[in-house]
């Protein structure tokens, strides 16, 4: 078979360099929207980044604390599982927690178990629910202090010697016996110390983080306060809470998954990938849909099918009577050689009618001229006798 | 591109695999990689869709209700083998639903450089022209896992023609016309016929018709016989308003109307007599005129095969002039409309004695057989409401015929079946009366 030489092309699907031409504008918008987002974010990024840690160099970090702790050959070690925290439990050890609360309810009892026995001692930087689970005897109150500067006002020696420092935030109400209530703000303390029941450690509650941060290290008494309360021990761990550390969802019991073969979750995994290929498989079409403009579709006796239910909503009995009766009767008169003209005179029509049926002249008379009917009981055996009647006139 | 449902497969089974021997991201990478790399290789492998060469070639006109077959011609100029599905896609009317999937996909296999044919076979289920839309092909790889798919465009337009069901009451009418071509003086004789030739008596002639001049040169006695007029002027005017647009069982009305007029002018150019066609609502939808008699027909449906129902009201006015221009001398009219009340009284009765003056008027409408079927519905309160609002449909129908018919309009009102006969009679009874 030869092949004359090919028309010209029918081919409607767009070329590569079409596909490019119309998406790179949609491409250049997308790239732009992102840089954009990332310029945007980077530039209004929140100055609280890396916010108690120790690393941070941030006004809101706390590298310069860390960095004096060091001068004074006291470690610091940055955790951020629970795990990692209660191993480095020890009577040389200082814990700081820099946010409590973000601990789970289990986690904070584990941390309270390791540390309880210990003999070293737990910094709290502004707990306020899980205050009652890792210093027992100790509860927030709902009302912070006004001041942020506070005097000491004890008999702590750290705090005696620090004098005023920043400690105003949360205030404590402290039941337990021998606690140190110090730097207190009307009448309640924002740092309290509690001794442990055994093992010569001790918790100590800071009602504000503004000691430790960068920023703030240089104030008052700020300085002193921090080292002092942190460089009791040789090590300090300084654990900050994380939402991946695998404990802080552990809730203790085995969930469906643990107890699942690893092989099932790869293999569901590539189930789905399987799944998204079938997706793309069945959603790929051969080609659009064919539009096409359709005709109308109206049925011609809509009119009186209307009509229809019109009557039937006003019962209108007399008007669906009178046509039944003037059709019955159009249809009789060539029956009984009455022309069409006069087919509803009654003087002429019933005549003719009684002669062909011989009798019934009275009730023919109100059956074909008579009153409507009063109800619609009475308008079905109407055209029930109608239809008897041209019967009755047909039958030979 | 597309995919396949082999690839698909195959990532459900690497489930097996992923799930028993290797679980973790180095078995996902392990049967996903080859099988993205088994996918690109096909992409490359399958014969490209864009340089395929497509024709077209077969029927362009089908009665409505049989099929047509168009021939779609591929070439495949490239160097490898065209495996592929395709898709000849027409609009949805060109099937019966339902079967448009199956008559519109076909496998296709074409070998480098060489051409096959695919045909698709349409039955279209409506008038009018069908036009051809797109041709997407699905070539795929030699593995099957992926392919490349792509469209062409091959213009190709099928006319779907009225079905003239009514063409078999066509022998029986010519039948009827060649009694009248011819017949004796014993049958009534009309004041327009024309005389044809003398033939010898037979007993039961009239004796009126005995031409006494030509018995007295025989030694028999001859009577006169007499044909019907010839060379009558014959105009179908189609009412395409809103009023055809009804449906009387599954059809418009408009399509019983052409199905009558087809009859009626298969009919008269047969008796010799010339047929123009004129389908009209606000403005001409079309206009057939001045055919020979063998064109007449073909010409017509041809027509006739793209009107379609408007959603307007007639111009009864413009319809009369456009008539009358179109008839210009002493001829039939064939009005194809309605005889509901409100049209008629507004629209054709106020015109009808421009055309009566000079024409002979004949009116032809569809009846609707559901308003009979509901005129003798009883039983029940709704059916007797229903069974009063047909019968005062239909006597004021009466009345508009009667109407018409005081006016001198002969007036053929039937069902869709019955119509196209009884047009055809109505015709025969004028020709045999001399009216036209």
């Amino acid at each position: 078979m030869t092949i004359e030489a090919p028309p010209a092309s029918t081919s409607a699907s767009p070329t590569t360099r079409q596909v490019w031409t119309r998406a790179r504008g949609v491409l250049l918008a997308v790239v732009l929207l992102l840089v954009g987002a990332v310029v945007i974010a980077v530039v209004r990024s929140d100055a609280h980044h890396g916010r108690l840690d120790p690393r941070s160099a941030d006004p809101y970090g706390s590298r310069a604390v860390a960095a004096l702790l060091a001068d004074r050959g006291v470690s610091t070690r940055v955790v951020t599982t629970l795990a990692e925290a209660r191993d480095t439990a020890g009577s040389d050890t200082t814990l700081l927690i820099a946010v409590p609360d973000q601990l789970t309810s289990r986690q904070q009892r584990l941390v309270h178990e390791a540390m309880e026995g210990s003999g070293g001692r737990t910094v709290l930087v502004t707990p306020t629910a899980s205050v009652r689970t890792l210093a027992p005897g100790i509860s927030p109150d709902p009302a912070v202090a006004f001041a942020s500067t506070l005097e000491p006002d004890c008999a702590l020696p750290a705090a005696r010697r620090a004098g005023t420092a920043d400690t105003g935030g949360v205030r404590y109400v402290a039941n337990a016996a021998g606690a140190d209530i110090c730097y207190p703000s009307d009448g309640l303390p924002t740092l309290v110390r509690l001794p442990a029941a055994s093992g010569g450690g001790d918790t100590v509650v800071l009602g504000s983080p503004d000691i430790l941060y960068n920023n703030r290290l240089d104030e008052e008494g700020n300085a002193s306060l921090a080292l002092q309360l942190l460089g009791s021990r040789p090590h300090v761990v300084w654990y900050l809470p994380s939402f991946s550390d695998p404990s802080a969802t552990d809730s203790g019991r085995k969930s469906f998954f643990d107890l699942l073969p690893s092989g099932w979750l790869w293999g569901t995994l590539q189930l789905f990938v399987a799944a998204a290929l079938a997706a793309l498989w069945r959603a790929r079409r051969l080609g659009p849909l064919v539009p096409e403009k359709l005709p109308v579709a109206i049925r011609a006796s809509e009119a009186v099918e209307g009509r229809a239910r019109l009557y039937r909503k006003a019962n209108a009995r007399d008007r669906a009577a009178t046509a039944l009766r003037s059709a019955t009767r159009a249809r009789l008169a060539p029956l009984v050689g009455v022309p069409l003209a006069q087919a509803h005179t009654p003087e002429v029509l019933l005549p003719a009618l009684s002669a062909h049926l011989h009798g019934d002249g009275p009730s023919l008379h109100s059956l074909l001229f008579g009153p409507p009917p009063g109800d619609d009981a009475a308008l079905i055996s109407l055209a029930d006798q109608l239809d008897a009647l041209e019967s009755e006139v047909r039958r030979p | 591109m597309a995919l396949t449902g082999r690839a698909a497969l195959l990532a459900a089974l690497g489930t097996l695999p992923v799930g028993i021997w290797e679980p973790g991201w180095t078995g996902i990478l392990a049967v996903n990689g080859p099988l993205a790399l088994a996918c690109a290789c096909d992409f490359a492998l399958a014969a490209p869709v864009r340089r395929l060469g497509l024709t077209r070639s077969g029927d362009t006109s089908v009665r409505l209700g049989e099929s047509v077959d168009v021939t779609l011609t591929v070439t495949n100029p490239s160097g490898r083998p065209l495996r592929a599905r395709v898709r000849d896609a027409w609009p949805p009317s060109s099937w019966e639903p339902g079967t448009e999937k199956a008559a519109s996909r076909h496998g296709l296999t074409v070998p480098p450089g060489e051409r096959r044919r695919l045909t698709t076979r349409l039955r279209p289920t409506r008038r009018g022209d069908r036009q051809a839309d797109r041709v997407t092909i699905r070539s795929y790889g030699p593995l099957g896992l992926f392919a490349r798919q792509g469209t062409h465009k091959v213009p190709w337009t099928v006319r779907v023609l009225p079905p003239f069901t009514s063409r078999k009451h066509l022998p029986s009418k010519l039948a009827r016309l060649r009694e009248l071509d011819g017949r004796t003086s014993v049958l009534t004789r009309g004041e327009g016929t024309e005389f044809d030739s003398l033939r010898d008596y037979v007993p039961g002639d009239d004796t009126r018709s005995i031409d006494w001049r030509a018995t007295a040169r025989q030694s028999t006695v001859a009577v006169r016989t007499w044909r019907p007029e010839r060379d009558r002027h014959i105009l179908l005017v189609l009412d395409t308003g809103r009023t055809s647009a009804g449906r009387v069982g599954d059809a418009p009305r408009l399509d019983a109307a052409m199905d009558a007029a087809l009859l009626l002018a298969a009919l008269a150019s047969r008796a010799g007599d010339r047929v123009d066609l004129l389908a009209y609502d606000r403005r001409v939808r079309a206009l057939v005129q001045g055919r020979a008699a063998r064109e007449v027909l073909p010409s017509l449906v041809n027509a006739m095969s793209t009107l379609e129902p408007e959603l307007v009201e007639t111009d009864a006015r413009g319809l009369a002039a456009t008539a009358l221009r179109s008839a210009p001398r002493s001829s039939l009219i064939v009005l194809l409309t309605t005889l509901d009340a409100a049209p008629v009284e507004e629209g054709l009765l106020p015109v009808l004695s421009q055309l009566t003056q000079r024409h002979s008027v004949l009116l032809a409408s569809v009846a609707d057989p559901h308003i009979a079927g509901m005129a003798t519905a009883r039983g029940d309160t709704d059916a007797v409401y229903e069974a009063a609002a047909a019968a005062q449909a239909q006597t004021e129908r009466t009345r508009t015929a009667e109407q018409l018919r005081r006016r001198g309009v002969t007036v053929v009102d039937a069902t869709p079946s019955e119509l196209a006969p009884a047009l055809a009679d109505a015709y025969l009874a004028l020709k045999a009366a001399g009216r036209l």
